[in-house]
């Protein structure tokens, strides 16, 4: 909780109905940190993520953003509701994300994709948007699509433009939702390549994955999240080499 | 029999055509007229307001539930009393004719408007919501993400089923002759009934009523590859 961490979590709980899906979740990632969380299927790992920029209201517990604090106030149920749209579209705007299932706007071309939301939320002049959409496009290696509609590309290239759209918005930090669990096999590299590429130019990245190698590799941190709760975490060589969790142990040997 | 369809004087040739220049337009004007109800009648349903939800689904039910004609006669002579009555307000009692065409551009908007708001409202839930996070992950408003990424995106879901209404629409146009607008059957009618040549004039109309649905085919083709650009048809 230092006031230099990108994103900070404090007890976050997360309810749907009667499911209590995080129960107590606290988190930091320090500038330029790469963050992976693991944890196996239903284990609350696409909501925590999704509760960072509020595509869920938490239940309870503390967000804050570049030190920015989450301003969310109790209805009259007695649950979350944020008071200040305009901050949670300004701390969005600094908070990239990047889906299992890429969701580029699907009547928009490559470059619109990319230019959409610096135009439109960033307020960005349109000339320089596209200027420095085609050097995104350049840095992920698809500059020959920019025209392309996403429908007439593969899955390995609609993840790296949908890497380039949320590069495009200059975030503080970026959320990846398991970006290559939707790809074949032989696509899962080219996107892993331009991931290890942002995290060594020191890009704040919070990554929900079940790559191993990457996790193992490229994060600074890892966490492993069961049932809501966070059962094993610390630097990598820490948790892979001398894991403490029976669950995390297990975990790592189911072969995922 | 062709001197019948003949241009000028003798024929009636210039009557249809004239009659189908006003079926067209009165079409075309009460499809920009359904398609505006419509869209606002499927976005009331969609809406979290519980009072815009049942009005919406009220007029959808009425107005489906009633026979096109009768709409017409409702609004044609229920517009009529309303306009005699307002009129009385202002100490105005000459009788007022209500206009025949706008009489019929209402009636036939409202009946587009409640079965188009059903094609829409499916259009819209038909935009995969992943999109619509994306969008709303971006920091953009509720209007940004519906204007900028919803709405242009749910034309492609609804071109098909409002092409379907758009012929059923046309040919509705026809009803409007019983209210003494002098749209294409009307006109083939008089034709039939001065010329005493039945057949003939109602084979005629048929012909053109069928061409102008075939060129609304290829209209909505044009829309329709308009709308999905970019997009693989089995996507
Ligand atoms: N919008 C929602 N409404 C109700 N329940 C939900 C909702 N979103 C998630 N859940 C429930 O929360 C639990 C955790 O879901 P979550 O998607 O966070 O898991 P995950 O760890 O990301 O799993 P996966 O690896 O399959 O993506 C699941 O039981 C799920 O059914
Ligand atoms: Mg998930």
């Amino acid at each position: 909780m230092t006031p230099s961490a990108a994103i900070s979590i404090n007890n976050l709980h997360k309810t749907f109905a009667d499911n209590e899906v995080l129960k107590g979740v606290s988190l930091s990632a320090n500038q330029g940190d790469v963050v992976s969380i693991l944890g196996s299927s239903g284990s609350g790992k696409s909501t925590l993520l999704r509760c960072i920029n509020l595509l869920e209201v938490p239940t309870s517990g503390q967000i804050s953003v570049n030190g920015e604090e989450l301003n969310l106030k109790k209805d009259r149920h007695g649950d979350l509701e944020p008071v200040d749209p305009k901050q949670i579209s300004r701390i969005r705007s600094r908070l990239s994300m990047v889906f299992q299932s890429f969701n580029l706007w699907s009547h928009m071309t490559i470059l619109e994709n990319i230019i959409e939301a610096p135009v439109h939320v960033l307020k960005k002049p349109k000339a320089q948007a596209i200027e420095d959409a085609m050097e995104l496009l350049n840095k992920v290696g698809i500059a020959e699509k920019a025209d392309a509609y996403p429908g007439e590309l593969s899955g390995g290239q609609q993840q790296r433009v949908a890497i380039a759209r949320a590069l495009a918005m200059e975030p503080d930090a970026m959320l990846f939702d398991e970006p290559t669990s939707a790809l074949d096999p032989e696509l899962v590299n080219e996107v892993l390549q331009v991931m290890r590429q942002l995290a060594e130019e020191g890009r704040t990245m919070i990554v929900v994955t079940h790559e191993m190698g990457f996790a193992r590799e490229v994060s600074d941190y890892v966490i492993f999240l069961h049932e809501g709760r966070i059962e094993e975490q610390g630097p990598p060589d820490q948790v892979f080499e001398r894991p403490e969790s029976e669950r995390f142990k297990q975990f790592l040997s189911s072969g995922l | 029999m062709f001197e019948y369809l003949s241009y000028g004087d003798t024929g009636f040739g210039d009557e249809l055509l004239a009659g189908t220049l006003l079926t067209l337009e009165l079409a075309l004007v009460s499809l920009a007229v359904g398609i505006f109800l419509g869209l606002i009648t499927a976005a009331a349903k969609l809406s979290q307001n519980r009072f815009y939800r049942t009005l919406a689904h009220l007029y959808t039910e009425v107005v489906r539930g009633i026979p096109e004609m009768l709409v017409v006669l409702v609004v044609f002579f229920g517009a009529s009393v309303l306009i005699q009555i307002v009129a009385t307000w202002f100490d105005y009692n000459e009788y007022i004719e209500v206009n025949a065409f706008v009489a019929g551009v209402f009636a036939l908007g409202l009946v587009f408007g409640a079965f188009s708001s059903e094609v829409f409202r499916g259009a819209f839930l038909a935009v995969p919501k992943g999109q619509l996070e994306a969008a709303v992950a971006c920091g953009m408003s509720n209007w940004q993400v519906f204007h900028r990424i919803r709405l242009p995106q749910m034309w492609r879901f609804a071109i098909p089923g409002l092409g379907n209404l758009w012929m059923v629409l046309l040919k509705d146009t026809s009803l409007i002759s019983i209210i003494a607008l002098d749209e294409l059957l009307r006109w083939s009618k008089v034709a039939a009934e001065t010329s005493k040549q039945p057949f003939t004039f109602y084979i005629a109309a048929a012909a053109i009523y069928l061409f102008l649905t075939i060129l609304s085919d290829l209209v909505r083709n044009y829309f329709e590859a308009k709308a999905n650009r970019g997009i693989a048809p089995h996507a």
